[in-house]
C-alpha cells in the first residue's frame, strides 16, 4: 500500500528568486570571509600577552588559530580560483529561505522589548502566512494556540521565566 | 562496591517511574527527529536540552541519550518506507531497505532492522560497561599532557575521516578552537574578543552555536527542497521475517555489532562511516552480492546494526576521557557540565549514579524502542504527512525558547540566528560543521592543558613526548590506522554513496 505525502512547499514553490552562482566564485567568496575573520581574531589576539613559546599566555592560542585560519582560508580560495574550468553552480536566494532568515532575524530585536510571547507569536503567524500560505484567520489561530501551550509548558510546568514585555 | 552492585545501582534509578518516563519520552522524541527528514538526533537534542536543566543529572541524561539512540532506529523507517534517510546514518539503508518494500517486504525490513538496531545496540552497551570503568582509572593517571595529545589526535582522526575536503575540515577544526577561546582565559582571567560585552565573558553558547549550525542550517537548506514523498505502508500482521530472512540477517548482524562498535570509538562522523563499512563487508561476504542493491535483507540488517552498535562505544570516550568523539555525545557533554558533572576519567568516581544509571537506561531503552518502533510504524510514517512548513515555525520556536533559557540573554539568540546563516552558507559550499562543534567543545580543554603541561615542564615541549604519551598516541594511533585502512579496503563510503545515488 503507498501514498503520496506532500512535502513542505510542493514542487517548484519558492524557486522564483533562485539564482545560480558560480561553485568556484562563491566558493571564492566564503574563503575570503572566513581568512579576514582569521586576520580578525590575529589582530585582536596580539593585542593580548603573547607570552613566550616556553610558557604561552592568553595571546598565544588565538593568534595561531587565526593565522592557521587565514593561511588555509587562503589555501581554499587559491583551490577555487585555480579550478577556473569547472562549471558547478550553487543556487542561493530561495523565497522560504530568505523568508525564514530575515524572520529570525526580527526574533532577537523584539524578544525582550515585546515580551517572548508576542514576538513568537507573530514570528509563527508571518512564516505560517508566508511559508505555508494558509490564511490570516488560520495563522492567528494557530499561533495564539502554539503560544499558550509553549505558555503552559515552559512557565507553568517547567518554571521557566520568559520576557513578558510591556503586558 | 562492585561492578555489579553499581549496575543494580543504576537499574534502581533507571527503573524509577521518572526513569522510565523521561527514557520514553527521550526514545519517542527520538524516533520522530530520526523520522523527520532535516531532523536529527543533534538537533533533536538540543532542543530538548533545556528541559533536562530542572532535572536529576543522570535523569537528564538518561532522555538525552535515548533521544540519541531512538533516532537511530527511527532513521530507518523512512528509509525503507520513503526512500528518504531521517538522518545520515540511514542513509545506507535506503538502498536495499525500499528496495525490499517495493517487493511489499517492508515488514521484514523493518523487523529486522528493529531487531538488529537492539543487538547492536546492546552489544555496544556491553562494550561501554567492561571497557568504560578500567580506562577512567587508567586516564586518572595521565597528566595534561597525554590529555593534549589525546585531544589532538581525536581532532586530527575527525579530519582524516571526513568526508568532504580535508583542508576544509582542518580549516572547521581551527575555526572552531578559535570560538571557543572567545571569553575570559581560563588560566589568567583576560578577557579575549569580548570587544567590552560582558554577555560575551563567559564565551559563546554552545547550545546557540549547536542549533544554528545543526538545526537552523538543516532547515534552511531542507526548505530548497522540493520532492514528493511516496510512502509504503506495510500492515502489522506483514512483519514478521521468513527463516530465510534470520538466516541471512543473522551473520550480517553479529558482525555489523562488531563494526558500529569499533567505530564508535572513531571521532567525527563514525555512525555514518560504519554503516558504510558494513555495507560492503556485507556485500563482499555474501554468496549473491548481485542482490545487494536488489533488496538484500543483509544490506538493510548490517547497517541498521552498526549505526546503533556505534551509540554506546562513542559514549566511551565522552565519558571516560572527557572527549567527545561526535556531535551528538558533545550535546551530551555539555548537559553535564550545566549540572556540575564532569565527563572524564573521575565521573566514575565523583558521580557513579550518572554513569550506571546511564548504562541501565540504555538497555532498558532497547527494549522500549523495540517495543515501540514497530507497532507504531504507522504512525511514524503517517508524521512525515505533516507539511514541512508547519514543523519550521513549530522546531524554531521551541529553538528560540531553548536558546534563551540557558542564559536567559537575547544575545544567544543572536548567536544562534547568526551562527545559522553562517553555517547555512558554510554547508552549501562544502564546509563540515561536527568538526567546527567538536573543536570548540574541546578548545578550552585543550588550551588550558597545552598552556598547564608547559608550566610543569618548565617550558619544555619534550612533555608531549614522554613515556606515558607515547603509548597512548601510538597504540591509539595503530588502532585507528588498522580502521582506516579495513574501511579503504571495503571499499570505504565512496563506492557505496555512488550506489546510493545510483539507486
Amino acid at each position: 500500500m503507498s501514498s503520496d505525502l506532500d512535502n513542505p512547499s510542493g514542487p517548484g514553490a519558492g524557486t522564483l528568486l533562485l539564482r545560480p552562482i558560480s561553485a568556484r566564485r562563491g566558493g571564492m567568496y566564503v574563503a575570503g570571509v572566513l581568512a579576514a575573520t582569521g586576520l580578525l581574531f590575529a589582530w585582536q589576539a596580539s593585542l593580548i600577552d603573547f607570552g613566550d613559546f616556553a610558557l604561552p599566555g592568553p595571546g598565544f592560542f588565538p593568534l595561531v588559530l587565526g593565522v592557521l585560519v587565514f593561511v588555509l582560508s587562503v589555501v581554499i580560495g587559491v583551490e577555487d580560483w585555480l579550478g577556473m574550468g569547472s562549471q558547478e553552480t550553487i543556487e542561493l536566494g530561495h523565497r522560504d529561505v530568505l523568508i525564514v532568515f530575515a524572520a529570525l532575524l526580527a526574533v532577537p530585536l523584539l524578544f525582550e522589548p515585546l515580551g517572548a510571547y508576542v514576538t513568537l507569536g507573530l514570528f509563527g503567524a508571518v512564516l505560517l502566512v508566508l511559508i505555508a500560505r494558509v490564511s490570516l484567520v488560520v495563522a492567528g489561530l494557530s499561533a495564539i494556540i502554539a503560544m499558550a501551550v509553549c505558555w503552559y509548558f515552559f512557565q507553568v510546568a517547567l518554571g521557566l521565566q520568559l520576557p513578558i514585555g510591556p503586558f | 562496591m562492585t561492578g555489579f552492585d553499581q549496575l543494580l545501582g543504576g537499574f534502581a534509578v533507571a527503573l524509577s517511574w521518572k526513569g522510565l518516563l523521561y527514557c520514553f519520552i527521550g526514545c519517542f522524541w527520538g524516533t520522530i527527529v530520526g523520522v523527520l527528514p532535516g531532523l536529527g538526533p543533534l538537533a533533536g537534542m538540543t532542543l530538548l536540552l533545556p528541559l533536562t536543566f530542572g532535572l536529576d543529572p543522570a535523569i537528564g541524561i538518561i532522555m538525552l541519550t535515548g533521544i540519541f539512540y531512538g533516532a537511530m532506529y527511527g532513521g530507518s523507517t523512512t528509509s525503507i518506507l520513503v526512500r528518504i534517510p531521517g538522518e545520515a546514518a540511514s542513509v545506507v539503508t535506503c538502498i536495499d531497505g525500499y528496495e525490499m518494500a517495493r517487493q511489499g517486504r517492508a515488514g521484514p525490513a523493518l523487523m529486522i532492522s528493529a531487531v538488529g538496531s537492539f543487538i547492536g545496540g546492546t552489544v555496544s552497551i556491553v562494550g561501554l560497561m567492561l571497557i568504560a570503568p578500567p580506562l577512567a582509572k587508567v586516564m586518572i593517571a595521565i597528566g595534561p599532557s597525554v590529555e593534549v595529545v589525546l585531544m589532538l589526535l581525536a581532532l586530527s582522526v575527525i579530519s582524516v575521516v571526513s568526508a568532504g575536503s580535508r583542508v576544509k575540515t582542518v580549516l572547521m577544526v581551527a575555526l572552531g578552537l578559535l570560538l571557543g577561546s572567545i571569553g575570559l582565559d581560563n588560566l589568567t582571567g583576560v578577557a579575549r574578543f569580548t570587544f567590552g560585552y560582558t554577555s560575551m565573558a563567559g564565551g559563546l553558547s554552545f547550545t546557540s552555536l549547536a542549533i544554528g549550525l545543526f538545526g537552523i542550517s538543516e532547515i534552511l537548506i531542507n526548505l530548497e527542497k522540493t520532492d514528493t514523498i511516496k510512502a509504503i505502508t506495510p500492515k502489522l500482521k506483514d512483519l514478521v521475517p521468513r527463516r530465510k530472512d534470520l538466516r541471512d540477517s543473522a551473520p550480517a548482524i553479529g558482525r555489523a555489532s562488531i563494526i558500529g562498535f569499533i567505530f564508535g570509538i572513531i571521532p567525527g562522523v563514525s555512525h555514518v562511516v560504519s554503516t558504510f563499512v558494513s555495507y560492503a563487508v556485507e556485500k563482499r561476504f555474501s554468496a549473491h552480492p548481485e542482490e545487494f542493491g536488489h533488496g538484500a535483507i543483509a544490506g538493510v540488517a548490517g547497517p541498521e546494526t552498526a549505526n546503533n552498535a556505534v551509540t554506546g562505544t562513542a559514549m566511551i570516550p565522552l565519558l571516560a576521557l572527557g572527549i567527545p568523539s561526535i556531535p551528538a555525545t558533545a550535546i551530551l557533554l555539555s548537559a553535564l557540565t550545566i549540572h556540575g558533572v564532569q565527563p572524564g576519567p573521575l565521573l566514575l568516581t565523583d558521580h557513579p549514579e550518572v554513569f550506571w544509571s546511564l548504562v541501565a537506561s540504555m538497555y532498558i531503552g532497547n527494549v522500549i524502542l523495540l517495543i515501540l518502533n514497530l507497532p507504531l510504524v504507522g504512525l511514524f510514517v503517517n508524521l512525515l504527512r505533516i507539511p514541512y512548513a508547519w514543523l519550521v515555525p513549530i522546531i524554531l520556536i521551541i529553538s528560540v525558547i531553548g536558546v534563551y533559557s540557558v542564559n536567559f540573554s537575547a544575545a544567544d539568540i543572536w548567536f544562534m540566528v547568526i551562527s545559522g546563516g553562517a553555517g547555512y552558507f558554510l554547508r552549501k559550499f562544502g564546509y563540515e560543521m561536527a568538526p567546527l562543534l567538536l573543536a570548540f567543545v574541546l578548545g578550552d580543554r585543550l588550551e588550558a592543558s597545552f598552556r598547564l603541561a608547559l608550566t610543569m615542564s618548565g617550558g619544555s615541549y619534550a612533555t608531549f613526548a614522554d613515556h606515558a604519551s607515547i603509548i597512548v598516541l601510538t597504540s591509539t594511533l595503530g588502532l585507528l590506522l588498522v580502521v582506516q585502512a579495513l574501511a579503504w579496503a571495503f571499499g570505504y563510503r565512496k563506492s557505496v554513496a555512488d550506489e546510493v545515488e545510483g539507486a
